[in-house]
């Protein structure tokens, strides 16, 4: 009788399990997916506020901010992330109302493998051309121009771009678009674009897929969050904004090209190509969804409490994990607005 | 009449020389099989060593009690993944082993030939052949949309989806090669179907059904895109309400991760995952290779 005691062993085990669960009847337990590109400041942030606060337990996962929103409006998590925000017609659709809050704020870097070659400046007029497809090689004489005394090597470019439905992506070729009328009238801004067969290109999902691939590959180039490029030790080209400086990323580029935004009362404002000598030229807020109303007031109480943490505790560490500290008077307007969290 | 003594016949040696050319081809032959089974080894050789080198420096206890770390953190583990892994593979053997059992024992014993037995075996090999995704799209719609939440049952489910198929044919399989006689002399000595079913045919076959349960365990540890959909991740303990940890999605996410210490961490329980599939081979042996009647 082998077999009962085969499936004894499976039911113990099950049992075994289901018994280790502490009994958690009064925790609020929240669960949010969406933008790979906050995902290592949220989690972290989450992690500590779950440590401090006993009874609520917050867990995030990264899928990209297509996913993020796909999720939100099939109302399988409690909350969501995108850095592209979310569009009318997709909030028309949640029924109990959204409220999205802009989170902290990051700035997408040019991330390059290339041995030897630091501080690399690419002109407004080169890089829309790289993810073109116009320009090939790396020694191409105008990113040569571009760069005086440095020596580039006659090797092709291998273009990382995003597999999946990303807010990063949409951020990008919003600026793109900006700047290149033949990047308008090409590929476009959205989550996911058409990007031309010409260029030799690589897909990978997430910001940590790019990364990686980046990091991988000699001769790519990619675009990804800061902090992602800042911890994998990646070299970030420096970009020409629109006073014709080259400005490298850091936290007094991104302050100063958040500077320009005023946020308006849905909380959703784009810096597509923002002013000033000192702006880093990709700079963007990224935001959290929230419905407006919860089914449990615990659950909206958790979720109230989570943000404050966030706008508190949270915007110390920004800096240090390769975010931009929301301004002020940000942070007093996100505060104000996080009462609609019902 | 001639005395045929008297005549030489021409017989063939009969010891064999080692430039025959029947020698010839023997040997090429063997040694093209040899070669063939050796080399059928070096993937699963080269794949152990890799993970022996490149997962063995992680290993520690702190794999198996902490959770896992966030990009900016050091150390850490996946206690959680592990806990995941066992409640969602174990709630998906509850599930399919019960189930493909008493199918096969109809498609073997009772339903033989007839039409209903017909088009659930062909249903179960195309399901053999189903793309796991596609086990994970339909518990999503099945269950998690439903319960609007990722929970550990919905990673159990698509799992157990992908175990039936297997579970029941190779129990069939090994139900079928019970010998006839054996059936036969049950029958002989009175035994009702019942009693030949579990006193003789279950227990003969005991080693198959082992087989089976374990190739089809092995493959639902190891399998990462039904629980994208519906167990997602968790950084938390294990609450089978909510979403869950597993070793095969945190080896998807930290593998491609920028994160040198979430890129140990994916070496690790790699490793973890592929000794968890070996001991339960050899427990399972243990248990169904014995003799019995």
């Amino acid at each position: 009788m082998k077999m009962k005691s085969l499936l004894q062993v499976v039911a113990t085990g099950a049992a075994v399990a289901l018994f280790v669960l502490p009994a958690a009847a009064s925790e609020v337990r929240l669960t949010g997916s969406g933008a790979s590109f906050p995902a290592p400041i949220y989690t972290t942030w989450f992690k500590q506020f779950t440590r401090a606060n006993k009874g609520i337990q917050v867990n995030y996962q990264a899928k990209g901010s297509g996913a993020g929103i796909r999720d939100f409006m099939n109302h399988t998590v409690d909350f969501a992330a995108s850095d592209a925000a979310m569009k009318d017609e997709e909030i028309a659709k949640v029924a109990e109302g959204v409220q999205l809050l802009p989170m902290t704020a990051g700035e997408i870097v040019l991330a390059y493998n290339l041995d030897g070659v630091k501080g690399l400046n690419l002109p407004r007029s080169v890089y829309p051309g790289i993810f073109l497809g116009k320009i090939k090689k790396w020694n191409d004489p105008a990113i040569v121009a571009a760069n005086p005394g440095v020596t580039l090597p006659d090797e092709e470019i291998t273009v990382v771009t995003r597999a999946d439905s990303s807010g990063t992506t949409f951020v990008f070729t919003k600026h793109l678009c900006a700047i290149s009328p033949d990047f308008e009238s090409g590929p476009g801004t959205g989550k996911t674009v058409n990007w031309p067969s010409e260029a030799k290109m690589v897909k990978a999902p997430k910001n940590d897929g790019v990364t990686a691939t980046i990091k991988q590959t000699p001769g790519a180039i990619g675009y990804i969050e800061y902090g992602f490029a800042r911890m994998s030790k990646l070299e970030m080209a420096s970009l020409e904004n629109k006073e014709g400086h080259f400005v490298a990323p850091g936290l007094e580029g991104g302050q100063a090209a958040l500077a320009n935004a005023v946020i308006p009362e849905n909380m959703i404002v784009w810096l597509p190509d923002p002013a000033g000598v000192d702006s880093y030229p990709m700079a963007t807020y990224t935001w959290m969804m929230f419905y407006k109303k919860y089914d449990s007031p615990e659950k909206a109480e958790a979720l109230r409490k989570m943000v404050i943490y966030c706008l508190d505790e949270g915007q110390k560490i920004a800096d240090k994990a390769g975010y931009i500290p929301l301004p002020a008077n940000v942070v007093e307007k996100v505060r104000a607005a996080s009462a609609n969290i019902q | 009449m001639k005395n045929s003594s008297n005549e030489t016949f021409h017989l063939p040696k009969l010891e064999r020389q080692p430039f025959e050319p029947r020698a010839l081809k023997s040997i090429v032959l063997s040694s093209i099989t040899i070669l063939s089974a050796v080399f059928a080894c070096v993937p699963l050789f080269s794949v152990l060593i890799m993970l022996i080198y490149r997962g063995g420096k992680r290993l520690s206890f702190e794999l198996f009690y902490a959770l896992p770390p966030t990009a900016f953190e050091t150390g850490g583990g996946f206690g959680n993944a592990i806990l995941g892994t066992l409640f969602m593979v174990g709630l998906a053997a509850l599930i399919s082993v019960p189930f493909g059992i008493l199918a096969a024992i109809y498609l073997a014993e009772l339903g033989k030939y007839n039409k209903v037995a017909q088009i659930a075996r062909f249903c179960a090999k195309t399901m053999t052949g189903l793309p796991s995704i596609l086990a994970g799209v339909f518990a999503y719609a099945a269950v998690v949309l439903i319960m609007r939440n990722y929970s550990a049952w919905a990673g159990g489910i698509a799992l157990s989806l992908l175990m039936i198929p297997v579970v029941m044919l190779t129990a069939e399989e090994a139900i079928k090669m019970v010998p006839q006689a054996m059936k036969d002399a049950a029958f002989g000595m009175g035994c009702t179907q019942t009693q030949s079913l579990v006193k003789v045919i279950l227990p003969v076959a005991m080693p198959g059904l082992i087989t089976g349960v374990v190739l089809a365990v092995a493959r639902a540890a190891g399998e990462t895109a039904p629980l994208l959909f519906t167990a997602l991740f968790s950084d938390y303990w294990l609450r089978v309400n909510e979403p869950t940890a597993s070793l095969a999605v945190l080896i998807y996410n930290y593998s491609g991760m920028p994160f040198e210490n979430q890129i140990e961490l994916a070496w690790a329980a790699s490793l973890i995952l592929v000794l968890m599939v070996f001991i339960l081979n050899i427990i399972s042996r243990a248990i169904g290779g014995k003799k019995r009647i």
